[in-house]
C-alpha cells in the first residue's frame, strides 16, 4: 500500500519535472540550430546540424558583454547598497524604540503593499528634472533607502536574537552602532545571502527601470534582449534570440543552485513563512 | 527573553538601599533611553527619507498630474480638474482592459495557489531525494521575466516552436499562439510556470505544522484527507491568505504580455493581442504613444484605488476563514542553522 503510493508520488514528481524543465530543453535546442532549420516542417526535434556559431553572432551582433557589464554594474551597486542599508534599518526596528516607532513601521509595512507601478511616471520626470537619466545614480539612491521587505526580513531575524547579546556589549561599552556593527550583522550571514541573491536578481531581470531611465548606451542586457536579435526585415532572429537567452538565463540559474542552502536557510530563519 | 531581563533589573537594584544610589541607575536609564531613541532615528531615518523622496513624493506628484494634461514636455501644463479621471470610467478600451486585467488575475491567483500548494504537499512526501524536486520544480521560478518571455515565445511560435511541433506529431493542426484567440493561454501557462515560488513558501508553511497534530489525528481515525482538511489547511491559511493578497496585487499590476511583445515602442504596444492588453499595457501606451502623462496618472491611481478596495475585500471576506495561532513571541529556539533544504 504504503510502497505503491510511494511510486505513485514518485512518478507524479518525475512527470511534472518534465513539464517545468522542458522549455529550458527547447531554449537549448533552438539556440543549436541552423536559420535554415527554423522554418522546417516536419520540426527538428534536434538539430541536424549543431551550431555553435549561434552563441557567437549573439555575442557579436551588438555588445552583448558590454551591456552584461552595464547589468552587473547595476544589479552590484543596488544589491550591495540595499542589503546594508536594509540590515541598518532593519536593526533600528528589532531592536531600539522611540516615540513614532509604530507609525514609522505601519508606513513600512504598507508600502509592501503598495503598487509599485503608481510611482513609474513620476519617478521618470524627477530624475529627468534631477539631470539623472542615463546614470545609474537612481539604483544608487534605492539602495541606499533600503527595500521594505528586505528590512522586514533582517528585522524578523534580528527580532530573533537573544537580548543578553545586546547586554553583555553594553556592559562592556559598546556603543549602538559597534553593537550592529560587531555583533549583530556578522551572525545575520543567513538574511545577507538572501537579501544579496533577492536584489541582485531583482535588478537583474528588471526591465522596466533601465527601459524608463537609460538610454540605449547605458541600459541593460535585459532591455538589449528584448529586441536586439532582429534581421533587417524586423523579424526576431529565433536562434540567436535563444543563444542570448541561453547565457543571460544559466549564470543566473547556476547562481541560484550554488546558493540555494543559503537562502532557503535564510527565509526559514528570518520567520518569514 | 523579558524574563532574564527582569532578573537582571531586580538584582541589581536590590543592593542599592541608599537613595542617592537608586536615583543614578534611573538617570542613567533615561539618558540611555534617549540615546536609543536618537539611535533609532539614525537607523532607521535613511529609509523615511527614502521613502519620503522616492515614493511619497512621486505618489503626490503623480496625484497632481492627473488632475493635469500634462505631456512631460510643454510647460504650458494646465489644470483639468477630474476630467481625467471621468475618461478613465468612460473610455470603453480602458474599462474593457481593467476588465481583461481583472480576469486574468481571477484565473491565475486561485489557480497558482491550488497549484503551488498541490506541489508543496508532494515534495513533503517522505520520497528519495525529495530535496531536488524541490530545487529543479523552482527553477523556473528564478528565470528573470524577460528571459521566460522569450523562452515561452519560442515554444509557441507558429513556425518553428515545440508546441505545434508536438500537436503536428499528435496529427492535430497547430495554431498561431502568440495572437488572438489562443496569447491568453500562452500567457496563462507562462505564469503557472513560475508557480514555484508559491510551492516554496506554502512548503515552509506545511513544515511549520507540528508533526504531533497530525500524528494524534491519524491515531484517531482520521483519513489523509481529514486530516488534511481539518488540520493542515487550517493551519496554512494565514500563509495562503498573504499570498492571494500578493498574488491579486502582483497580478492586477502585470506587463507581461509587454514582455512577450517584447519591443516598449508604440507598435510593440500596439502588436500585443487584443485578449491580453492588460490595463498596464494601457497604460504604457498612454504613456509612450500618446504622451499622455495626466491621463496615464490618473489611470494609475484608478488602478490604485481598484486594488486598494480589492484587498480590502479580500481582508473582509476572508475574516474568519483565517485561522492564526496565537504566538506573542516569535520562537526562540528556532535553528539558525541550515535547514534540511
Amino acid at each position: 500500500m504504503v510502497f505503491a503510493r510511494r511510486n505513485a508520488v514518485y512518478m507524479l514528481l518525475v512527470a511534472l519535472l518534465v513539464l517545468f524543465l522542458s522549455p529550458f530543453g527547447w531554449l537549448a535546442i533552438t539556440a543549436l540550430k541552423d536559420a535554415s532549420e527554423l522554418r522546417v516542417m516536419p520540426i527538428h526535434w534536434w538539430p541536424h546540424h549543431p551550431n555553435l556559431d549561434n552563441f557567437r553572432q549573439a555575442l557579436t551582433t551588438f555588445d552583448y558583454l558590454g551591456y552584461a557589464r552595464n547589468s552587473l554594474t547595476i544589479a552590484g551597486i543596488y544589491a550591495v547598497l540595499v542589503t546594508l542599508a536594509s540590515a541598518w534599518a532593519g536593526f533600528g526596528f528589532a531592536r531600539l524604540t522611540a516615540p513614532g516607532k509604530r507609525v514609522i513601521f505601519a508606513v513600512l509595512l504598507s508600502t509592501m503593499m503598495l503598487p509599485q507601478v503608481i510611482t513609474l511616471i513620476p519617478t521618470y520626470l524627477m530624475f529627468a528634472e534631477l539631470h539623472l537619466l542615463n546614470t545609474y545614480m537612481p539604483w544608487v539612491l534605492w539602495g541606499l533607502s533600503g527595500a521594505p521587505f528586505l528590512i522586514f526580513l533582517f528585522r524578523q531575524f534580528f527580532s530573533n536574537m537573544p537580548k543578553e547579546l545586546e547586554e553583555a556589549a553594553i556592559v562592556d561599552g559598546c556603543g549602538t552602532f559597534r553593537i550592529f556593527l560587531r555583533i549583530f550583522l556578522p551572525q545575520s550571514w543567513p538574511v545577507i545571502a538572501t537579501s544579496l541573491i533577492l536584489s541582485f536578481s531583482w535588478s537583474w531581470g528588471d526591465y522596466i527601470g533601465p527601459a524608463l531611465l537609460l538610454d540605449d548606451a547605458h541600459t541593460t542586457l535585459t532591455v538589449k534582449l528584448a529586441n536586439g536579435y532582429v534581421n533587417a526585415q524586423g523579424m526576431p532572429m529565433s536562434n540567436l534570440v535563444a543563444a542570448g537567452a541561453v547565457m543571460y538565463v544559466i549564470p543566473v540559474l547556476v547562481l541560484f543552485l550554488i546558493m540555494q542552502r543559503g537562502f532557503v536557510s535564510g527565509i526559514a530563519t528570518s520567520g518569514l513563512k | 527573553m523579558s524574563t532574564g531581563q527582569l532578573t537582571g533589573d531586580t538584582a541589581r537594584a536590590v543592593p542599592s538601599p541608599s537613595p542617592g544610589a537608586a536615583a543614578r541607575p534611573a538617570r542613567r536609564r533615561l539618558s540611555l533611553s534617549k540615546r536609543r531613541a536618537w539611535a533609532f532615528y539614525a537607523f532607521t531615518g535613511p529609509w523615511v527619507l527614502g521613502f519620503l523622496g522616492l515614493t511619497a513624493y512621486p505618489l503626490l506628484y503623480a496625484l497632481w498630474l492627473s488632475f493635469t494634461n500634462s505631456d512631460g514636455l510643454s510647460r504650458r501644463t494646465s489644470f483639468v480638474g477630474l476630467a481625467n479621471y471621468k475618461e478613465v470610467f468612460s473610455d470603453p478600451d480602458t474599462m474593457a482592459s481593467l476588465g481583461r486585467t481583472a480576469l486574468f488575475t481571477g484565473i491565475t491567483v486561485p489557480l497558482s495557489i491550488v497549484a503551488g500548494l498541490m506541489l508543496a504537499v508532494l515534495v513533503n512526501q517522505p520520497i528519495r531525494s525529495r530535496g531536488l524536486f524541490r530545487t529543479l520544480l523552482y527553477l523556473p521560478a528564478v528565470v528573470p521575466p524577460v528571459g521566460a518571455a522569450l523562452t515561452f515565445k519560442l515554444i509557441f511560435d507558429r513556425d518553428s516552436g515545440a508546441a505545434n511541433g508536438v500537436l503536428d506529431v499528435l496529427n492535430i493542426n497547430g495554431v498561431p499562439w502568440l495572437i488572438d484567440p489562443y496569447a491568453r493561454w500562452v500567457l496563462i501557462t507562462l505564469t503557472m510556470w513560475g508557480v514555484g515560488n508559491i510551492m516554496i513558501i506554502s512548503l515552509a508553511g506545511l513544515q511549520d505544522i507540528p508533526k504531533e497534530l497530525l500524528e494524534a489525528a491519524r491515531v484517531d481515525g482520521a483519513s489523509s484527507w481529514q486530516s488534511f482538511t481539518r488540520i493542515t489547511l487550517p493551519l496554512l491559511s494565514p500563509v495562503i491568505f498573504f499570498q492571494v493578497v500578493t498574488g491579486i496585487i502582483g497580478a492586477l499590476q502585470s506587463f507581461a504580455p509587454l514582455l512577450i511583445a517584447l519591443d516598449p515602442t508604440p507598435a510593440g504596444v500596439t502588436s500585443v493581442p487584443e485578449s491580453n492588453y492588460f490595463y498596464m499595457i494601457n497604460v504604457f501606451a498612454q504613456y509612450f504613444a500618446n504622451g499622455r502623462y495626466g491621463y496615464a496618472s490618473a489611470m494609475l491611481w484608478v488602478l490604485f484605488a481598484f486594488i486598494v478596495v480589492i484587498t480590502f475585500l479580500v481582508f473582509k471576506v476572508s475574516k474568519g476563514a483565517v485561522f492564526y495561532t496565537v504566538e506573542a513571541e516569535p520562537a526562540k529556539d528556532k535553528p539558525r542553522t541550515m535547514g534540511d533544504a
